[in-house]
């Protein structure tokens, strides 16, 4: 399981490092993109396998649950990495604008 | 009040940014801005006050208790940091107000100065990792934008160095963040400076200590991730390039103090001795760079990089006289690189132009605005009394004290490197006499407010250059409190047990979804996962 997940993260990274040293700005947001992923990806990866484990909803009988707070953290890289899209989907129209202008 | 005082002044830019996309009358908007920066600078005082009676201030946010909620932790550090913020942003905010007629300022810069004030302040004030991160992408977020909203069309490539490395360098500090929390099952600094005694010789420290030198490193403008920075920062109008300048880099330097000092274990010479091999090209190379470059803010640009190599040597001697001169010379490198943008800023209006080729005869045609820049090139360069040379000295005589005499060599030659190419502004820039000058061109106005706002930098600078006993005493006593991570932790611990009535209240009690304020049955959860 940590293998493959390895393999992934680093195929991914590969893969945006790749599209972002391309020095194009609609590239960078889809290389921004896939960082996001292998980023989550990769701290998913910190939580302990979740075999077994229910979801960390906290009631009496309930002792094993998935460590919660890695999917909080993706939660939030999640939502400023829709910030940064926005922004960068932003400034490609800007750009594509200014060459109509021209 | 004290209680609450931490998150205050991250909480008002981000109101005061939201006020001023409210209203659309310029006038109204200035009102806004310029009355919230002399509220902040006030909040900021009030903070430095407070540290100096309660020496941490700790804002447990919601009321959780201490590893598990987030925590803001205001030490002497964070107070200076943020006090350096607020002056710099009033300053930059007033020269921005003040700067253009009312047509030409793009409406978004002052929110977006704003909510980038709130990120720095953010990053100062916080006492977990995570919050360090959305701090960091709230200022990178803020920075895209102001570096993209007034940038010439054929300049906006020069925005793509930044924006890469800075996306690449976020990624890093997230995947930085996973693996912390997965060694040390916490975010929280105090937390993890408990955990990481236990486990001092682990080699994972390592990896994470190195990982967080690369991240912050290229924030602030290491060897060799610097190249981004010359480029961009001489692009954007001249007050958020005095911000960017003054504090951006600093945010870096911050970082890279708070997790060496307060989170990781104090003997990781192995990663310290990275940063100092470091230090050596990038002070170098900046102070290279800014010979050869033609304009005044990029030369400005480059001798920014080569006293982060400066900075850098301070890091990595990481005794507590070298990290006190640290703080000593970030107080004055902020102030004067600051107020050395805004001149430039002022000299470019008043010529037309910052390239050395176009410019001549400033000398005469603005007096006051020429002499102001030759003290602070010359303060910058660290000719004493100014205050750059107290901060070289105290960290040249501790170089010397413990042996890392090629330090001191390079330091000097960096020092000389420096003076030179900031008197080359002067005499190839002020003194010639080409006439090429456009003197009459009418769009480009000075006015008297501007020079005034930077003239308040200039005096500020001098005054801690001039009687600089106070300042190292503070620096001293701050690096002394950064040094003492029990203290921290312990002031952080004492909130362990924390119960707020409001979890108590009939309320919440009837809600549908029972709320559990224990921490002990989370901490239950963890144990029969390990």
């Amino acid at each position: 399981m940590h293998t493959i997940t390895a393999i992934l993260v680093g195929l991914l990274f590969g893969c945006a490092i790749y599209l972002i040293l391309q020095r194009s700005f609609i590239k960078l947001v889809f290389g921004f993109g896939l960082l996001t992923h292998a980023v989550n990806l990769f701290i998913l990866s910190m939580s302990k396998s979740p075999l077994g484990k229910s979801a960390p909803i906290i009631t009496p009988g309930n002792l094993v649950s998935v460590d919660p707070l890695p999917q909080a953290l993706i939660l939030t890289a999640i939502v400023i990495g829709f910030g940064v899209t926005a922004y960068m989907i932003t400034l490609v129209y800007r750009i594509l604008k200014d060459a109509h202008d021209q | 009040m004290i209680s609450s005082l931490p998150v205050l002044p991250v909480i008002f830019p981000m109101i005061t940014a939201a006020m001023i996309l409210l209203f659309s009358e310029v006038k109204t908007r200035r009102l806004i801005a310029s009355a919230s920066s002399v509220v902040q600078v006030a909040i900021t005082v009030m903070m430095m006050l407070a540290i100096q009676t309660h020496q941490i201030l700790i804002m447990p946010m919601g009321g959780w208790a201490a590893p598990f909620g987030i925590m803001l932790t205001v030490d002497s550090l964070s107070a200076i940091m943020v006090l350096l913020t607020s002056i710099v942003s009033v300053a930059v905010i007033h020269y921005s107000i003040t700067e253009k007629t009312e047509k030409q300022e793009h409406p978004l810069r002052l929110p977006l100065i704003f909510f980038c004030i709130a990120g720095i302040t953010l990053s100062f004030v916080t006492g977990d990792l995570f919050n360090l991160f959305v701090a960091f992408e709230i200022m990178l977020i803020a920075s895209y934008a102001l570096l993209t909203l007034e940038i010439d069309r054929k300049e906006i490539s020069h925005a793509y160095p930044y924006l890469a490395i800075n996306i690449i360098g976020s990624a890093l500090f997230l995947c930085a963040a996973g693996l912390t929390y997965s060694l040390f099952g916490s975010l929280n600094f105090a937390d993890i400076a408990i955990s990481s005694t236990l486990i001092m010789t682990d080699p994972r420290i390592v990896v994470i200590a190195v990982l967080f030198t690369l991240v912050f490193g290229m924030k602030a403008g290491f060897f060799p991730l610097y190249y981004w920075l010359p480029n961009s920062y001489p692009k954007l109008p001249a007050p958020v390039g005095a911000l960017f300048a003054a504090l951006l880099t600093k945010v870096g330097i911050y970082a890279l103090l708070r997790i060496f000092g307060t989170m990781l274990p104090h003997q990781l010479w192995g990663v310290y001795s990275i940063i100092l091999l470091l230090a050596i090209p990038t002070m170098i190379l900046g102070a290279v760079g800014a010979l050869e470059r033609q304009s005044i803010r990029e030369i400005l640009s480059f001798n920014l990089i080569s006293h982060i190599g400066i900075m850098m040597v301070a890091i990595g001697l990481f005794t507590q006289e070298s990290i006190a001169a640290l703080i000593y010379y970030i107080i004055h490198h902020v102030l004067v690189i600051a107020s050395l943008f805004l001149l430039a800023g002022l000299i470019e209006a008043r010529a037309g132009s910052g390239d050395l080729k176009k410019l001549g005869n400033i000398w005469k045609q603005s007096p006051i605005l020429s002499f102001l820049f030759l003290i602070q090139a010359l303060s910058l360069a660290g000719i004493p009394p100014l205050s750059g040379f107290w901060g070289k000295w105290m960290l040249i005589s501790e170089a010397l004290g413990i042996g890392a005499g090629v330090f001191v060599a390079i330091i000097v030659i960096t020092s000389v490197l420096s003076l030179w190419s900031l008197l080359r502004i002067i005499t190839t820039g002020f003194w010639t006499s080409s006439a090429t000058t456009t003197t009459d061109s009418s769009n480009h106005i000075i006015s008297k407010d501007m020079v005034a706002i930077t003239l308040s930098l200039v005096l500020l600078s001098l005054l801690i250059g001039l009687s600089p006993n106070s300042v190292i005493k503070t620096a001293r006593r701050t690096s002394q409190s950064l040094f003492n991570q029990f203290e921290y932790t312990k002031k952080v611990m004492e909130y362990r047990s924390i119960r707020t009535p409001h979890y108590h209240t009939p309320k919440i009690i009837e809600s549908p979804i029972q709320i559990s304020p224990e921490p002990i049955e989370i901490q239950e959860i963890e144990e029969h996962q390990g």
